[in-house]
């Protein structure tokens, strides 16, 4: 019997992977998947029968197996009396749904969409009814929610069905979230998520601080699926699914989701005030509010949606008393709900797919025409209004005998029972309405289509339900006595109240309740004609959905006043944001621990020379800022700054530095100015005096915070890493410029790396230049032609002259560099220059005659050699990049031993002139080109 | 542990044979390319595997012992990164190529390997400055890669990008400095011995150090006020770029997981953990903002990179909440969400050729060829990212909301994050249904009048088959959480463990020549 | 002396920070420069100041100033040259994409008005002028 440890699963999970096969299955033909709609649900209870038996016999299965243990997850099923009893419903009411719908849909409608859907929607209510996980039951419920989205908006052309989904989706979606709240902190209280344990320990939920927030997201949950006050709105907006859906949805599943759970942790929540007040209140008021509004739907979907809505809230009360006996009443009459409510809503697709209209001010006098379908719809909305010897009948009395014996009590409850039995008056009109409008009460008004009797086996599944009614109405002890039973044990985790389900219970005030509601029911009916009045001058413009909307809007409208104006998209704004943010961390992180700003460390003399340096860069600087609109006088005094940054380098023995700096800075200087030839020369004048004081404090702060923070670190002592560096260059290294050491070996990957990055420059601005043309002014902003004349025959000359030097002494600055000041990089900024100033003396042609090789070789041989050095050591067993040096036993030693930084050095030398070369050449061919090309234009 | 070194040296030596394969023409670029990122795939497999015993495996680069040279180290967690980010090269690599966007401009293949250099040498690198320099390597092929292909507005978003990046770059030095200034070392691992036995008036320059490094590593995470960069630029770059970069921001995430985790880790003195309240309240606000930025996206890519921002959102607050749980369920969600994120950007892209001169802009369009499938992929996208059951977004959802339970502000982080999800939820139920429900024809047939049949790209099938691909992982998450939430779980555990890691940083000796 | 460091230090920082949130590429360019400028100092100081004591072996040297820093400045320097390099012809590509040189590709900002133009221009405006009324006649 391994099927029956693990049946439940495939019951949930066979709709679903149907759902597949149904969607195919239409491809192949219109009603196959109908079929393998059918014949997934046929199969699916067939699975359900034999732990069915094992219910009925008293005992709860469980199937459980693990999932996410961290966190409690199982994929564990459970099936008890409830379980079961809805399980039945969703699947048997499911099967006749699919009957009708394959009726009822138009040859131009998707019947494999329409079944997968609905299929998937099955499976989903399925899985919440059979969880025993709380966390799985939730997965399903967010299913529901979803699958009934794709559901109601099934025709998607239409706005209504587009908008009433989406609406479902966002009241049952949230709710789901609230409910997700709940059961987590319900979990976290009780320690596990399995239903097992959570009933068990109502008393520790109860008693614990948070019952109130929980049960109030709960209940949120709850309300927000089962369309309770003030959730109820989503309800009637999903009508303009097709009708199968709406008989589907609304009658046994979607909405019963909800009650469903009422009666599921009715143990574990019911029973404090918070509970009655709550969910009492909500029931009552959307009893009463649901039936008065029915009353005044023209549309019989509509005034069924309101009936259900009504009819839920009289479920929800019944739970909301508290009493064991009223959870006995409210679980029958979700039975009877469901089996009324289903023949109905088949009724009226019946009259709508037959007649192609709902309106009951045209529809009139269709006895004639379909008198089948009338006698099912009488009977069936008898049973809703509560006709003796109909099932409808029995669970109100019931509910009257709860309201009653309520007040006894608490005298105060009177005014429930007098709401409860206006609720009942309207009910018994509202249901009168139906049948004596649309069937009877003169001729139809101008109908599409002459109405007529539907197809035998659409009308099927309509003759079923009535039966049940019929059944369960005569005789309640042999049809619906057993499940009851079952269903309710299982709500209440206890041996049921002795109740009672005669037809007649003697004459009494339940009975009278009754009799009055259906005496005065007729009454109101007769006085419609100015009840309508008076409601379209009074109620009419009261409507839940104007609120929705009206919070949807705004929220919306709120949410994009908040993005646009924090998300600019203005660079300015996001820089002042980061740089704010930083200064902030800063100074907070400073404060959070008590350490003065200034350490014991003995600074060193000031000299005036020095000083003087550092006045013409604060000078220079300042000057930069205050000139940036003159952009060229701006360039020459960045181009001061960096000199003296030079010289501060000089002053304080880094030797490398100032000559990397000093290289670095003439080929920045270069491409800037071959930049600023192609932009504006000046910028606008900027007014706005709020962005500008904030960009200078935000400027002095960052720059106070820079000085006082490289101040509290230059004024402590510390112990670095480098006396091992100075220690081992030589024995080690093999060099005696240290810093040369540590660039090419001690720390050769960031050597590495930054050569990449040096090539992805030179690589990146090669595609960025790429076919670009730019825009290059004949002559300048004030209006002065270029200079024409060519190069300079003098320069020519000198430049020529130079190059052989130049490159001889970067050969010889890279030699040196392993023991002295200078290696790979300078080597290489000076190689470039000297190659740069060519073009720039001799003009890009000759130069190009004279040098014809692709930098990206260069580029590419710098890294493989670079690379590759480091690879030879992993052939040796060594890590990677380790220098030839390291390893004595190596022959030729001594010649050999600085060679392997040597050839890594060498790589770093090429890829530097590749890049930079690469660079500088691209912008001045670029500039050649444009030129040219701009000649071209204005000479036309 | 080779292995290890080979993740981040292969990128480098086939980026630059594939510059050499430029001669050969494209077609070389393109194998070669994808050979190597599938030996990628394999080799990051096999890290995590050997990853799993949870020892550090250290690799001294040069030879030198730390914190003298530079350490590669190789735990459980940069092994995670390294798989993730191959697969994700693998799926945006092969659109990239279906669609040919390399053919676009200059050296696409190049870039592409170079910032898996960048980017896996990040992953693996003990060292802050070394850090540094792989940051650099990947911000500038991301740079190339950002702007490949051209046009206005990504020219305008590429500007954005690079010159926010170099402010970035400047803070990072600032950073790095002071702390070698206080604590004479760069060698992260060598970082939390010496602050923890920092006197207490050298502490604050560390502290502020930290945090200011957290704005850095912040402002590659898109985190709150320092994600203005993410969203034009996402939006903006080539589909298979920007599927590329979904990984970016986790690079930020994994710097402050790695840096601060153990620098300012639970020895770390009085500066324990003193950053997490900062990830975890700014994380939450950025939540509820991204969530505002989905509802007021006017153009479906938009629309992705504020879910991508949120994700990541749920990802800082995640780490913030401090706790094993909470970070194994912040690396589950990580997988999810950097593998949809990219399949959906790779689908906006499907859809945006689809709808022709409409783009991606939200306005009703004619229906796209092949409406149905990629109507039932985008709901399947939307689900997975809005963390709908059944797919992983929900169940990475509950891993972190039930972590943060046990937290002081558990109401907060709750609340936060169920309404960010339910506001975005709706909106992309919205969008959905304006995409596919509310087109302009109103015939079901959907045929659009010829003259626009044009401009409208049907599917290119291989494309397609990415993007299932992708989101074919997550029904993967689900159905295996259990073995996947044991191993982020380990994974968290190794990161909780910081004297493990220093240990093994700091106690590795190097290699001995034979005879000495 | 220290002081006289962090105070240029300060400086380039707070020029640099200013340039770089200018509307305008060029002047961000600049600024960017001078920031790497001062953290090229910045991170230069972390080594502690000294004077006269390079960082090459030799017997008869004392001490030495701290080699680290300075590698890691001679890093950074390239770094930053290679992105100025990139951003100066991103910025020119910028330009011909957007037809200005605005960083968020805007004509003129709110807050913007253009420079006044100098004697030259005008005075050359007006020769354009005539010859264009020469051509017609």
């Amino acid at each position: 019997m391994t099927l029956l440890i693990s049946n439940l699963p495939i019951v949930t999970l066979l709709p679903f992977f149907g759902a597949i096969f149904a969607a195919r299955a239409s491809s192949y033909n219109r009603v196959a998947s109908a079929w393998v709609a059918a014949i997934v649900t046929l199969l699916a209870s067939a699975l359900l029968i034999p732990s069915s038996l094992a219910v009925f016999a008293g005992e709860t299965v469980i199937q459980s197996w693990s999932w996410i243990p961290a966190i409690g997850l199982e994929f564990a099923f459970r099936l008890d009396g409830l379980a079961l009893l809805f399980a039945c419903l969703i699947l048997g009411i499911g099967l006749l749904v699919i009957l009708y719908a394959r009726y009822y849909l138009a040859a131009k409608d998707s019947m494999g969409r329409f079944f997968a859907y609905l299929l998937i929607f099955m499976g989903s209510m399925l899985g919440i009814v059979l969880s025993e996980n709380i966390l799985q039951l939730l997965v399903f419920w967010e299913l529901t929610s979803l699958s009934s989205f794709l559901l109601i908006s099934y025709w998607q052309h239409r706005q209504d069905a587009r908008d009433g989904a989406s609406m479902a989706l966002v009241i049952t979606g949230g709710g789901g979230l609230a409910l997700l709240a709940a059961v987590l902190l319900l979990g976290n209280i009780v320690g596990s998520y399995n239903l097992s344990d959570v009933l068990a320990a109502g008393e520790l939920v109860r008693s614990d601080e948070l019952y109130l927030p929980i049960l109030i997201l709960f209940l949120v949950g709850v309300f927000t699926k089962s369309a309770q006050f003030p959730f109820h709105f989503w309800l009637p907006h999903a009508m303009a699914a097709p009708t199968p859906v709406s008989a589907y949805l609304h009658s046994a599943t979607m909405v019963k989701a909800g009650i469903f759970l009422l009666a599921r942790f009715f143990p574990v929540f019911a029973g404090t005030p918070e509970w009655t007040w709550l969910v009492g209140g909500a029931g009552l008021i959307t009893l009463v509010m649901g039936a008065y509004m029915a009353l005044f739907k023209h549309d019989i979907k509509g005034l069924l949606a309101y009936s259900t809505i009504s009819h839920l809230g009289l479920i929800t009360l019944l739970f909301g008393f508290g009493t064991h006996l009223a959870a006995v009443a409210a679980i029958f009459h979700i039975i009877n709900h469901a089996t009324f409510k289903a023949s109905l809503f088949m009724v009226a697709g019946i009259i709508d797919h037959e007649t192609g209209s709902r309106d009951m001010r045209k529809l009139n006098g269709l006895f004639k025409y379909m008198p089948h379908t009338a006698v099912l719809a009488i009977i069936s909305s008898a049973a809703m209004a509560g006709v003796p010897l109909l099932n409808g009948f029995l669970s109100k009395e019931m509910f009257f005998e709860q309201t009653v014996s309520a007040v006894y009590d608490a005298p105060f409850m009177i005014i429930v029972l007098i709401l409860v039995l206006l609720a009942a008056i309207f009910a018994v009109a509202y249901s009168l309405r139906f049948i004596h409008d649309v069937f009877f009460n003169g001729d139809s008004i101008d109908l599409p289509k002459t109405p007529h009797e539907p197809p035998t086996l659409m009308r099927i599944p309509v003759d079923l339900l009535v039966l049940i009614c019929l059944a369960v109405g005569i005789f309640p002890m042999f049809f619906v006595a057993p499940m009851l039973a079952a269903a309710v044990a299982g709500s209440l985790q206890a041996a049921p109240p002795d109740y009672s389900l005669a037809i007649w219970h003697g004459f009494n005030l339940p009975l009278v309740m009754s009799m009055v509601a259906l005496a005065l029911g007729v009454v109101v009916y007769m006085l419609r004609d100015r009840l309508f009045k008076w409601h379209d001058r009074r109620m009419s413009d009261l409507d839940a959905r104007i609120i929705y909307h009206f919070i949807y809007n705004s929220i919306t409208t709120m949410a994009s006043a908040i993005t646009r104006s924090f998300d600019k998209g203005s660079l300015q704004n996001a820089i002042a944001w980061i740089i704010g943010t930083a200064f902030v961390a800063g100074v907070i992180g400073f404060m959070s621990v008590a350490s003065p700003i200034l350490g014991p460390r003995e600074l060193l003399p000031v000299d005036g020379v020095s000083i003087a340096a550092a006045l013409v860069l604060i000078g220079a600087s300042i000057m930069t800022v205050v000139f940036h609109q003159q952009r060229l006088v701006a360039l020459v005094m960045v181009g001061v700054v960096g000199l003296i940054v030079v010289l501060l380098f000089v002053k304080f023995s880094a030797p490398d530095l100032a000559l990397t700096q000093l290289s670095v800075e003439i080929v920045t200087i270069i491409l800037l100015l071959l930049a600023l030839h192609f932009l504006p020369q000046t910028s606008p004048k900027e007014l706005g005096r709020l962005r500008i004081s904030r960009d200078v404090i935000i400027s002095v702060m960052s720059g106070v915070g820079v000085m006082v923070l490289s101040m509290a670190v230059m004024s402590r002592d510390f112990v670095p890493i480098s006396d091992f560096f100075l220690a081992n260059a030589v024995p080690g290294g093999g060099g005696t410029n240290v810093v040369n050491v540590i660039l090419v070996d001690f720390r050769g990957t960031d050597t590495l790396g930054e050569i990449v990055v040096l090539a992805l420059a030179g690589l990146g601005i090669y595609a960025l230049i790429d076919g670009l043309k730019l825009y290059a002014p004949a002559h300048d902003e004030n209006g002065l032609n270029w200079c024409e004349d060519n190069h300079p025959p003098i320069m020519q000359a000198l430049t020529r002259l130079l190059f052989p030097l130049m490159i001889m002494v970067a050969v010889f600055i890279f030699i040196r560099g392993h023991n002295l000041p200078g290696g790979g990089f300078i080597a290489g900024l000076i190689a470039a220059v000297a190659l740069i100033i060519q073009y720039l003396a001799n003009g890009i042609s000759w130069t190009a005659q004279r040098l014809r090789i692709d930098m990206h070789w260069i580029i590419g041989i710098g890294l493989l050699i670079a690379t590759f050095t480091g690879l030879v050591s992993m052939l040796l067993g060594y890590p990677f990049m380790t220098t030839t040096y390291t390893y004595l036993t190596w022959p030729i030693v001594g010649k050999f031993e600085v060679a392997s930084a040597f050839v890594f050095d060498l790589g770093v030398f090429l890829v530097v002139v590749g890049a930079t070369v690469m660079i500088l050449v691209q912008l001045g061919r670029l500039s050649d080109t444009s030129h040219k090309r701009q000649q071209h234009l204005e000479s036309k | 542990m080779h292995l290890a070194a080979w993740s981040v040296f292969l990128p480098l030596i086939a980026g630059f044979i594939v510059l050499f394969a430029k001669a050969k023409g494209l077609l070389w670029q393109r194998v070669l390319n994808l050979l190597s990122v599938v030996v990628l795939v394999l080799l990051s497999i096999v890290l995590i595997i050997e990853s799993s015993s949870g020892v550090h495996q250290v690799y001294l680069l040069g030879n030198w012992a730390a914190p003298f040279g530079i350490v590669l180290v190789l735990d459980q967690l940069s092994a995670l990164m390294i798989a993730i980010t191959s697969a994700l090269a693998l799926a945006a690599l092969i659109y990239a190529i279906a669609t040919n966007t390399d053919k676009q401009g200059a050296h696409f293949h190049v870039l592409f390997m170079l910032i898996l250099f960048g980017l896996n040498g990040a992953f693996l690198t003990g060292d802050l400055f070394n850090l540094f320099v792989f940051f650099e390597v990947l911000l500038l092929a991301s740079y190339g890669l950002l702007l490949h292909g051209g046009g206005r507005l990504r020219t305008k978003a590429g500007l954005h990008y690079v010159i926010i990046n170099m402010v970035g770059a400047t803070l990072f030095l600032f950073a790095v400095g002071a702390l070698y200034g206080v604590l004479g070392t760069l060698n992260i691992a060598d970082m939390a011995t010496k602050v923890a036995l920092l006197p207490e008036q050298d502490l604050g320059l560390v502290a502020a150090a930290g945090l200011l490094l957290l704005v850095v590593f912040g402002t590659k995470a898109a985190l709150f006020p320092l994600y203005l960069w993410m969203p034009t630029a996402y939006s903006n770059t080539s589909a298979s770029v920007a599927a590329l970069f979904a990984i970016m921001t986790k690079v930020g995430l994994y710097a402050i997981i790695r840096v601060h985790g153990t620098v300012f880790g639970a020895e770390a003195g009085s500066l324990a953990n003193y950053h997490m309240p900062w990830l975890l309240g700014l994380g939450m606000i950025t939540l509820m903002l991204a969530a505002f930025g989905v509802m007021a996206s006017r153009r479906l890519r938009e629309q992705v990179s504020y879910l991508v921002l949120a994700s990541i959102a749920t990802m800082l607050i995640a780490v913030g909440l401090n706790n094993p749980l909470a970070l194994s369920a912040s690396f589950y969600y990580m997988i999810h969400s950097t593998l949809m994120a990219g399949g959906l950007f790779l689908l906006a892209d499907i859809i945006s050729r689809g709808r022709g001169t409409f783009k991606d802009r939200f306005e009703s369009a004619y229906a796209m060829p092949g409406a149905v499938l990629i109507g039932a992929m985008f709901m399947y996208g939307a689900i997975a990212m809005t963390g709908i059951p059944p797919l992983s977004g929900f169940f990475g959802k509950i891993l972190i909301l039930s972590a943060a339970l046990e937290h002081q502000w558990s109401g907060l982080v709750l609340a936060v994050i169920l309404v960010a999800g339910f506001l975005m939820i709706i909106t992309m139920a919205r969008t959905g249904s304006l995409l596919f429900y509310k087109v302009l024809d109103s015939d079901e047939t959907h045929n659009p009048p010829e003259d626009n049949d044009v401009s409208r790209e049907s599917p290119n099938r291989i494309s397609t088959i990415t993007v299932i691909g992708l989101f074919a992982l997550s029904p993967i998450l689900v159905i295996f959480a259990q073995p996947i939430t044991a191993f982020t779980e380990s994974v968290a555990k190794q990161q909780f463990d910081s004297q493990g890691y220093i240990q093994s940083v700091l106690s590795k000796q190097p290699v001995k020549a034979e005879k000495e | 002396m220290e002081w006289l460091v962090a105070l240029v230090i300060g400086v380039l920082t707070a020029s640099g920070v200013y340039l770089t949130m200018r509307a305008r590429t060029f002047p961000v360019v600049l600024g960017l420069t001078l920031l790497a400028y001062g953290v090229n100092v910045f991170l230069f100081a972390m080594g502690r100041l000294t004077i006269g004591h390079p960082a090459v072996i030799d017997p008869a040297a004392v001490n030495y100033s701290d080699p680290l820093p300075q590698a890691l400045v001679l890093t950074a320097i390239v770094i930053a040259f290679g992105m100025t390099a990139f951003l100066i012809v991103l910025a020119l590509k910028a330009r011909s994409e957007l037809g200005n040189d605005h960083v968020d590709g805007l004509d003129l900002a709110e807050d913007e008005v253009p420079l006044k133009k100098n004697a030259v221009t005008r005075a050359h405006e007006k020769y354009l002028k005539l010859i264009k009324k020469k051509r017609k006649e």
